[in-house]
């Protein structure tokens, strides 16, 4: 379902990011935005399914406008944004089933928590039975229930954080916006809310997830939207979109009590441009295709009878893929 | 759960969930009842009620030194409403509320827990307004209140019919004058990001002087049209304190203009200023 990239940049550089199911429910097509005369985000199409994606660029990408923009918070200067395949700020009823946890900190400092969370879920509609037992549940499930009658302005950066969270999925959103989701969190909240995220995305949930920390976004899903300079450059799988950079092959690390035999047997074959030993006598091998690679090796290894102990791919990493795209 | 959805089958014979916005009466009510309680713990709620005390201390200043100066309490209402509340309270308290409803909200960018509901940007405005003039009303009244409390201190000979129809009538011009003015500081609020200044600007010297000018001029102001509706107090006896005396004399000083008239401009003005700032929220962008 992806519409894939919009710009020559990113040409060949889609493979439907976080498209895991038919129906995208998230949808932006050329969509733009400028201040003035500076343009924050120019020309971007993405499509975005059910499961966890991460909404990736450095400070002053344009990620955040995007972000906005995809919630209906930002109307685009051209292009469409859609979710359920409606204009959100147009029919504020979906957002029924769309959760926003925004970046800024800036909370009802004069409001407590309960308060927050129960204005949050009346305006969902919910009777005040439901918004008790709800408020009761996100409370005590973010560890907030001994302060739940203190006023926000007393609350630490990370419980502000948590009922950020809270107020984003109190209703139990089908789509899920979280920007910059863990700032200020200790590392068990953090833990607990990356857990919290996969399972929302398991159970068919759609999160996109805006961050510029990548190992962040890395423990929460491998599907991604990369964003630079305002425009997408890359989305889908981090290890599709690794293999489709060409200026970089991937370099693969193979532990073998033969090294030799196995160099020699892997040079020449399909998807691999070079074959060499390290220090540490393992085979290190470029491949311009590592997916294919990864695909026929065990066959190798069975019909040659090779030995290999150790795989490590040494540089797909979602920070390479974030440095050589950002890089070109 | 009491989510409203309708189940619609479209033309594929594929069952549609329509999402609708929660009616806006429902959430206009739920947010001013919960603005009502943020609002009313705000810090600066506390240095309003302090400025609200400046009438009583009057009283009590008339009450202590000039007890037989022939001020009677019907003259001090009618002076205090006509100099100390309009010309001073109800649009200090209306900037204080007025411009920090809906503005205020959008530069913190704490609306974005109201614009990611299912809820009309109207309601939205209109329960953060009602609770802005909910809560400035509660405090000039409350200050006429203790105004009236004191005044009773001498003796209940004080209460006339007329003086207690006066006295419901300024509660009425009051509620009138805070709900106009906080509606249009709101309003403002959605324009300007700084507005105080504006508003100061305004309050003291656009209606300050337009208010004094004589003949249709004067008209341009809210202050007028909430003077005009106040009742005209018996003329004051010859040996009154002079600047009691000057005050009635400036409030007395007015061209004629029908109360329905003026009820109904303050009434425009205050729907037209909700009308242009529903607009303003409706093209509103989150910043932060």
């Amino acid at each position: 379902m992806s519409t894939g990239m919009s710009n020559s940049m990113s040409d060949g550089m889609s493979s439907g990011a976080g498209v895991q199911s038919d129906q995208a429910r998230i949808t932006a097509h050329k969509v733009g935005k400028w201040f003035g005369e500076v343009i924050a985000v120019n020309n971007c199409s993405v499509s975005v399914g059910s499961g966890v994606v991460g909404l990736l660029g450095a400070n002053g990408a344009g990620k955040s406008t995007l972000f906005k923009m995809l919630a209906g918070l930002i109307e685009p200067s051209q292009g469409e944004v859609h979710v359920f395949g409606r204009r959100l700020r147009d029919e504020v009823g979906w957002f029924r089933k769309v959760g926003f946890c925004p970046e800024s900190e800036a909370l009802p400092e004069w409001m407590t928590g309960r308060e927050f969370l129960s204005l949050s879920l009346r305006l969902m509609g919910f009777d005040k039975g439901e918004v008790n037992r709800r408020v009761d549940y996100w409370l005590a499930r973010f560890e907030l229930t001994d302060a739940q009658h203190r006023r926000l302005g007393g609350y630490s950066k990370g419980m502000r954080q948590k009922l950020k969270l809270a107020q984003a999925l109190g209703h139990d959103p089908e789509v899920i916006f979280l920007d910059e989701p863990l700032n200020g969190m200790d590392p068990v909240s953090r833990k607990q809310s990356i857990d919290l995220v996969r399972e929302l995305g398991e159970a068919g949930r759609t999160v996109l997830v805006s961050s510029h920390i990548l190992p962040e976004v890395e423990s929460m899903t491998s599907q991604i939207i990369l964003i630079d300079r305002g425009r997408v450059l890359a989305e889908g799988s981090v290890t599709e979109i690794r293999d489709k950079i060409p200026e970089h092959p991937t370099t693969v690390a193979l532990a073998s009590p033969d090294p030799r035999r196995l160099a020699g047997f892997l040079i020449g074959q399909d998807n691999v441009l070079s074959v060499g030993l390290d220090p540490e006598q393992k085979v290190v091998v470029k491949t311009d295709h590592a997916i294919g690679f990864y695909r026929a090796l065990p066959g190798w290894i069975l019909a040659n009878d090779l030995q290999v102990e150790e795989i490590l791919t040494l540089d797909d990493s979602l920070e390479a893929v974030f440095d050589y795209l950002t890089q070109n | 759960m009491s989510e409203t959805t309708v189940e619609k089958v479209n033309p594929a014979g594929q069952a549609q969930t329509l999402v609708t916005p929660l009616p806006n009466l429902t959430a206009m009510l739920w947010i001013a009842w919960f603005s009502l309680r943020e609002m009313s713990r705000r810090k600066r709620i506390i240095s309003l009620g302090a400025i609200n005390l400046l009438p009583v201390i009057v009283v009590v200043i008339i009450r202590v030194w000039f007890p037989d100066q022939g001020v009677t309490a019907h003259m001090q209402l009618s002076a205090l409403t006509h100099e100390v509340f309009i010309g001073f309270l109800i649009p200090v308290v209306a900037i204080a509320v007025g411009v920090s409803a809906i503005g205020e909200q959008v530069e913190e960018g704490t609306i974005v827990y109201l614009w990611t509901r299912p809820v009309r940007r109207r309601a939205i405005y209109m329960g953060r307004l009602v609770a802005a003039q909910t809560v400035a009303t509660l405090l000039l009244s409350a200050s006429l209140i203790l105004c009236f409390l004191v005044m009773l201190s001498n003796g209940l000979g004080v209460i006339s019919w007329d003086f207690l129809v006066l006295y419901f009538r300024t509660f009425l011009i009051i509620a009138l004058g805070a709900f106009s003015y906080a509606a249009l500081f709101a309003a403002m609020g959605t324009f300007l990001k700084k507005p105080v200044v504006p508003a100061i600007l305004f309050t003291f010297v656009w209606e300050s002087l337009v208010s004094e000018v004589p003949a249709r001029v004067q008209e341009l102001s809210l202050r007028f049209h909430l003077q005009n509706l106040v009742a005209r107090p018996e003329a004051p006896v010859e040996d009154l304190p002079s600047v009691l005396g000057a005050l009635l004399a400036t409030a007395l000083q007015r061209d004629p203009v029908p109360k329905l008239q003026s009820v109904a401009v303050l009434l425009v003005v205050m729907v037209a200023a909700m009308g242009v700032g529903i607009w303003r929220l409706r093209l509103k962008e989150i910043e932060k």
